[in-house]
């Protein structure tokens, strides 16, 4: 592999998202997220909340935004160039097509991974101003969760690109995808929860305990695993998803949710890589 | 070098040449204007032959799409410094087999290489020499002209510096800043031109180069072909215009339903159809000794007389004597000329027959 064609592949995608203003937007957005949920965040207190209780609050709304920002950016990565027939010229080029996925990728993860690097670096020294002996590690950890965890969804929605011969179906296929994660995994590992424990105990919180296999499940789902990396590392992190607050079982680490998250950025990059490879253009 | 003489397939005249011992040597006609090539003999062994002469070689090529066979068993090969002419009417497969030589189609069978490198095992180094123009040229429509040629000399690691001296080679220097969103179709066609171009390429893969350019397009991008002609670059060039192939290839496959169903010169191709030329004289008087003479020439198959015009369908090689024959009853001659049977005709000869 020639890092090269890589290089000036990935620059292109930044430069293009720079161009129209993508990445300016996200940053801002991110920043002001924060500020506005440090700030606001708490209904048990008043002024700024450090960072573990932001982030607690914040990874309610991230679990949820960062998919979409990463489909809506990834979803047309190869399908896009492919219908407006630029692919052809680029594939005449001396580059392979595992170079091309991969520079997407970089391309279209660098513009995640500084709007968030930004955008939540500028609002933790705002907020680290404001409080008293913030967790400068937590934040820094949180930030690098959320990046991993923006490019799970953008290698999901690569693969997307790469599977289907039109635009407009690959974007429907990406956010079916979002849909599954985000709403019917956890619903139906929850739905079950239920099913077992029973509704009442759940809700009461009286007297219910929360199977192994609940835990278990909830590994399947990145959203899951990155808000209990964040649970694991930062200090009064709270996991919206653990009902209870009960004690993860002992198998659970913030190692292994890292390489989880990383095992699904292998999973869907080198998933489209393989459909790319087969594709005729 | 050596001094070589070779015999003009149209007219006949002898031509005395310095000619290379390794490649095809080229020149024209001084009295007809038809183009000549003196190839070498083929050389001692198969590497040699292929790495030398044979920029592209495609071997038994098949595509399937699903059930239905696009390409079939097509081979052929273009030497270095050729320009092939690949001819087939809309759906027989020439671009099909184009998208299998840059290998954004996998074919199911079959080997194609470039200056001896397989596009499929050793893809990079066989595109660095391929410059491709494609029948539907696209570009990021967000990017300039100069942006857009930039990215692409940045991917083939060139010099950024020859994208701005390409762009006025297309006429474009006016609009080389301007987005090519805004560009038309003509002005698109002529920036993918200038695209193939980057870096010199040995092999030109144009697919259509000039559908959908005005008259004055058209022209430009003609005087570029021979431009890299002249220059010795090798083009593979897919056209529905026959007149086009006709004037600048020196030899022509034409595909029908997938297959190859004819390889050659155009010359070669009259001959074996054994198209004849047809000529038109036009005399002061018309005798029926004048008529009758001509009929008994060996070669001459059909002589029609309408007025003072006489049409006279014959062999190749009894063109000149049809001439003198006139000439020695007596005729007077007030215009002549010559109609050799078209590309088109040939085409139509073998896409008919393979129907």
């Amino acid at each position: 592999m020639n890092p090269q064609p890589v290089f000036f592949i990935a620059k292109k995608e930044f430069m293009d998202n720079f161009r129209n203003k993508w990445v300016i937007v996200l940053t801002i957005a991110f920043a002001l997220l924060a500020i506005v949920f440090s700030l606001f965040g708490s209904i048990f207190g008043s002024g700024w909340q450090d960072i573990g209780a932001t982030v607690g609050v914040l990874t309610s709304v991230v679990t949820l935004i960062i998919p979409i920002i990463a489909i809506i950016l990834g979803y047309s990565a190869i399908i896009g160039e492919i219908e407006r027939g630029s692919m052809n010229a680029l594939l005449s080029l001396p580059t392979t097509r595992f170079e091309i996925v991969l520079g997407k990728l970089f391309g279209l993860g660098s513009i995640l991974a500084s709007a968030i690097f930004i955008g939540f670096g500028i609002a933790g020294i705002i907020i680290g101003l404001n409080i008293e002996n913030p967790d400068v590690a937590g934040y820094i950890i949180f930030i690098v969760a959320t990046i991993l965890y923006s490019w799970v969804f953008l290698c999901l929605a690569l693969f997307f690109s790469t599977l289907f011969k039109k635009r407009s179906t690959a974007m429907g296929g990406a956010i079916f995808l979002w849909i599954l994660f985000i709403m019917i995994i956890p619903t139906v590992i929850q739905g079950l929860l239920f099913a077992e424990v029973g509704f009442e105990a759940v809700i009461s919180g009286e007297g219910a305990q929360i199977p192994d296999w609940y835990f278990a499940g909830r590994l399947v789902d990145p959203g899951s695993v990155y808000t209990s990396l964040l649970t694991l590392s930062i200090a009064d992190a709270v996991d919206p998803g653990n009902f209870f607050q009960t004690p993860y079982p002992s198998y659970y680490s913030a190692a292994l949710m890292t390489v989880l998250l990383i095992a699904w950025i292998s999973i869907f990059f080198t998933l489209s890589y393989w459909r790319f490879s087969k594709k005729d253009i | 070098m050596v001094q070589k003489t070779l015999k003009c397939s149209t007219c006949g005249n002898t031509l005395t040449l310095e000619v290379s011992t390794q490649e095809p040597t080229y020149a024209t006609c001084p009295k007809c204007h038809t183009r000549a090539v003196y190839r070498p003999p083929p050389l001692v062994t198969k590497y040699t032959l292929q790495s030398s002469m044979e920029t592209l070689q495609v071997t038994n090529v098949t595509k399937f799409y699903k059930a239905f066979k696009a390409v079939d068993d097509v081979s052929f090969s273009v030497k270095k410094g050729e320009i092939f002419g690949f001819l087939g009417p809309n759906g027989a497969g020439k671009t099909t087999t184009i998208k299998c030589i840059l290998d954004l189609i996998h074919a199911d069978k079959g080997m194609i290489s470039v200056k001896g490198f397989d596009t499929r095992k050793e893809g990079k180094k066989a595109k660095q020499f391929i410059g491709y123009l494609p029948e539907k040229v696209a570009f990021y429509d967000n990017l300039t002209a100069l942006q857009n040629l930039h990215f692409y000399a940045e991917m083939k690691q060139l010099p950024k510096e020859q994208c701005a001296s390409l762009i006025s080679l297309v006429g474009l220097e006016d609009v080389g800043q301007k987005k090519v969103g805004e560009f038309s179709k003509g002005m698109q066609q002529r920036l993918g031109m200038a695209r193939a171009m980057l870096g010199s390429p040995s092999l030109l893969i144009l697919d259509e180069p000039t559908n959908g350019l005005d008259a004055r397009g058209v022209v430009l991008i003609r005087e570029q072909i021979k431009q890299f002609r002249d220059k010795g670059v090798t083009i593979f060039l897919s056209s529905h215009i026959l007149s086009e192939v006709q004037a600048v290839c020196d030899r022509v496959a034409i595909i029908n339903k997938g297959r190859i169903v004819a390889q050659d010169t155009v010359d070669a191709l009259r001959m074996r159809l054994q198209l004849k030329p047809k000529i038109v004289l036009e005399l002061q008087e018309v005798t029926k000794e004048m008529i009758d003479a001509v009929e008994k020439l060996d070669g001459v198959d059909a002589v029609n007389v309408i007025g003072k015009m006489v049409h006279v369908m014959c062999k190749p090689y009894v063109k000149a004597q049809v001439i003198v024959t006139l000439t020695q009853k007596g005729a007077k001659i007030d215009n002549l000329h010559i109609m050799e049977p078209s590309l088109e005709e040939v085409f139509m000869k073998f896409t008919e027959e393979t129907v």
